[in-house]
C-alpha cells in the first residue's frame, strides 16, 4: 500500500476558515471605497433626508422618516455592500488568479465565499448600527414596532441582495465589468424601489415591478415592519424567491477561474 | 475505488502520467503526452513558450481536465482524489497573484493554515529571502519578491511533491542561486520536484531528467547528459535545437 493512502481527505481545520475570514475581512477594512460608500453614504442620505421627513406625520406617532427614510437607508446599506462590493471582491479575485492559485491548495475556493458573506454581513452590521446610532440618536427616529418582525425582514433582505450580488459575480467577465453591472443593477434596483423619492412617483407599471424586486420589496416589508403592520406576504416571498433565484443562477454560472 | 492505484506498492512513481490530451478551441495543445516521475526525482519539462509545458503540469497538478489520458499523482487521481493530492502536492503557478492587500507574513499565515502540518513560517521566509519584507503587501512588492513568495507558499504544506512552472523567470542572479538551492534542499528531503522551465543552466544543474516538449508532444525523455549524447551535441543548448529545430532563447 502507498503511505499515501494514510493521508486522510481532510479539510482545512476551522482555525483555517477563522484565518481566512480575518484575511478576507482585512482585504475589506484596507479597500478604502469599498469600506466608507456602505456605511457613509447611508448615513448621508439620512441625515440629508430626515429634517423634513422627521417632522411629516404618517400614522400612530411614526414619521416620515421612520417609515419612509429609515427603510429606506437601512436597504442602501445592504444594496451597497451586497451588489456592488461583494462581486468586485470576486471578480478580482477569479481576473487576478487568486481562487486559481486557491484551488490548488486544501482550501476550497468555496471557503472564500463563505468568507466574503462573513465579513460583509459583519459590514452591513456597522452600516445598520452607524445608521440606527444617527436616526435614533440625533434625528429622534423610534424603534420598529414589531423589533423581531423587522429583525427577520432585513436577514432575509441581506440573503436577497448578496443573491444578486452573486449572480454579478457569477456572469461578469473582469473585475470593471462587476462593478459597472454592480453599481447600475444596484441604481435600476433602488430607483424601481423607491430610492430616488418614493416608488409612488413612478409609473404604475414600474412602481408594480419595484415593488416585486428585492429593493422595493425589502423597503416596504421593513416599512410595514416598523410601524407595527402586517408584512405582506407577497413582500417576503419576493425576497425569498431572490434568494433561491439568485443561489440557482449564481451556482450554475460561477467560475473560479 | 481505484484498483491500479491501490495496488501500487510504496515505490511507486510520485506521477503517471498516461498519453495526456488537451485542446483549446480547436487547437491541441498537448498531444498524447507520457511521462513518469519517480519519487525524490527532480525532472524538468523543457521547451519553447507554447510547447504544452504548463498545461501539461497544470493537469498533472489537477488544475485542469484532460480531454483524454490518465494521471496518477503519488497513486492518486487528482480530479477524483482532489483532496488528497492537495494535501500532498505544492504548486507553484506561473502569473497567479495573490490577495494584494495582505502582507507576505498574512499570506504565508494564510497558506500554511490549509495544511495539516505546514512548514513553519519562519522557515519558509527565510528559503526565499524575504524576512526583512513581512509587513509589506502583496501588491507593493517587486514582481521578483512575488515570485519567491509564491514559490514559499507553494512549500507551506510541506509537500512531498512540488509542481514549479517557471520557478526562476524574471529573478535575478542572486535570487536565481538562492531558489535553485531551495530545490537542492528539497532533493535532500526526498521531496518530488517537477519543473517548468525553458532556461538550460538551471535544467542542467537541478535536473535529473529532463522531458522535452515541443507542439504538444514528447520530443524526448532523458537525462541532460543523455539528451545531449542523443543529438549529439555538446552543450544543451545545441541538444535542444537539434531535437525541436527551435532556439529556445530567442523565443522569450
Amino acid at each position: 500500500m502507498s503511505t499515501v493512502h494514510a493521508v486522510a481527505a481532510r479539510r482545512p481545520a476551522l482555525r483555517s476558515w477563522l484565518v481566512l475570514v480575518v484575511c478576507e475581512a482585512k482585504m475589506v477594512v484596507r479597500d478604502t471605497a469599498g469600506l466608507v460608500v456602505p456605511v457613509v453614504l447611508p448615513l448621508l442620505i439620512l441625515v440629508m433626508s430626515a429634517g423634513s421627513a422627521a417632522e411629516q406625520p404618517v400614522a400612530d406617532g411614526y414619521t416620515a422618516l421612520d417609515v419612509f427614510v429609515l427603510p429606506l437607508v437601512l436597504t442602501i446599506v445592504l444594496g451597497t455592500i451586497g451588489v456592488i462590493n461583494m462581486p468586485s471582491f470576486l471578480a478580482y479575485y477569479r481576473r487576478t488568479g487568486v481562487l486559481r492559485r486557491l484551488s490548488a491548495t486544501p482550501a476550497s475556493p468555496a471557503m472564500v465565499l463563505v468568507a466574503q458573506v462573513v465579513v460583509s454581513v459583519a459590514q452591513a452590521l456597522v452600516g445598520l448600527a452607524g445608521a440606527l446610532a444617527v436616526a435614533f440618536g440625533v434625528l429622534g427616529a423610534r424603534p420598529p414596532a414589531h423589533l423581531a418582525a423587522a429583525l427577520g425582514v432585513y436577514a432575509l433582505a441581506m440573503a436577497a441582495m448578496y443573491a444578486v450580488g452573486m449572480v454579478v459575480a457569477a456572469v461578469a467577465p473582469t473585475p470593471n465589468s462587476a462593478v459597472a453591472i454592480g453599481l447600475i443593477g444596484f441604481f435600476a434596483l433602488g430607483a424601481l424601489g423607491g430610492m430616488f423619492g418614493g416608488r409612488s412617483t413612478l409609473p404604475p407599471a414600474l412602481a408594480a415591478v419595484g415593488e416585486w424586486l428585492p429593493f422595493g420589496a425589502a423597503v416596504e416589508a421593513l416599512a410595514a415592519a416598523w410601524v407595527g403592520a402586517p408584512v405582506d406576504t407577497a413582500h417576503l416571498l419576493a425576497l425569498a424567491g431572490t434568494v433561491v433565484v439568485g443561489a440557482a443562477v449564481s451556482a450554475a454560472f460561477f467560475r473560479w477561474t | 475505488m481505484s484498483p491500479p492505484t491501490s495496488a501500487e506498492p510504496s515505490g511507486a512513481p510520485a506521477i503517471v502520467a498516461e498519453r495526456l490530451h488537451k485542446r483549446y478551441r480547436g487547437t491541441t495543445a498537448v498531444h498524447d503526452v507520457s511521462l513518469r516521475v519517480h519519487r525524490g526525482e527532480i525532472v524538468g519539462v523543457l521547451g519553447v513558450n507554447g510547447a504544452g509545458k504548463t498545461t501539461t503540469v497544470e493537469m498533472i497538478a489537477g488544475l485542469r481536465r484532460p480531454d483524454g489520458g490518465t494521471v496518477r499523482v503519488l497513486g492518486l487521481d487528482p480530479q477524483r482524489d482532489r483532496a488528497r493530492v492537495r494535501q500532498v502536492l505544492g504548486v507553484q503557478l506561473q502569473d497567479a497573484y495573490l490577495h494584494g492587500a495582505l502582507t507576505v507574513a498574512e499570506l504565508v499565515g494564510l497558506y500554511r493554515s490549509f495544511y495539516p502540518h505546514p512548514r513553519p513560517a519562519a522557515e519558509l521566509l527565510g528559503l526565499v529571502g524575504l524576512d526583512g519584507q513581512r509587513h509589506v503587501r502583496f501588491e507593493k512588492l517587486s514582481g521578483g519578491q512575488q515570485q519567491r513568495l509564491s514559490i514559499a507558499l507553494a512549500l507551506a504544506g510541506a509537500p512531498r511533491l512540488v509542481v514549479l512552472d517557471e520557478l526562476t523567470t524574471g529573478l535575478d542572479p542572486r535570487a536565481r542561486r538562492r531558489m535553485w538551492a531551495t530545490v537542492e534542499g528539497l532533493r535532500d528531503d526526498g521531496v518530488t520536484v517537477l519543473l517548468v522551465s525553458h532556461a538550460m543552466e538551471e535544467v542542467e544543474r537541478l535536473c535529473d531528467r529532463v522531458v522535452l516538449l515541443d507542439a504538444g508532444r514528447v520530443v524526448a525523455t532523458d537525462t541532460p547528459a543523455g539528451l545531449v549524447a542523443r543529438a549529439g551535441a555538446t552543450t544543451l543548448d545545441d541538444a535542444f535545437v537539434t531535437l525541436t529545430g527551435k532556439q529556445l532563447e530567442d523565443v522569450e
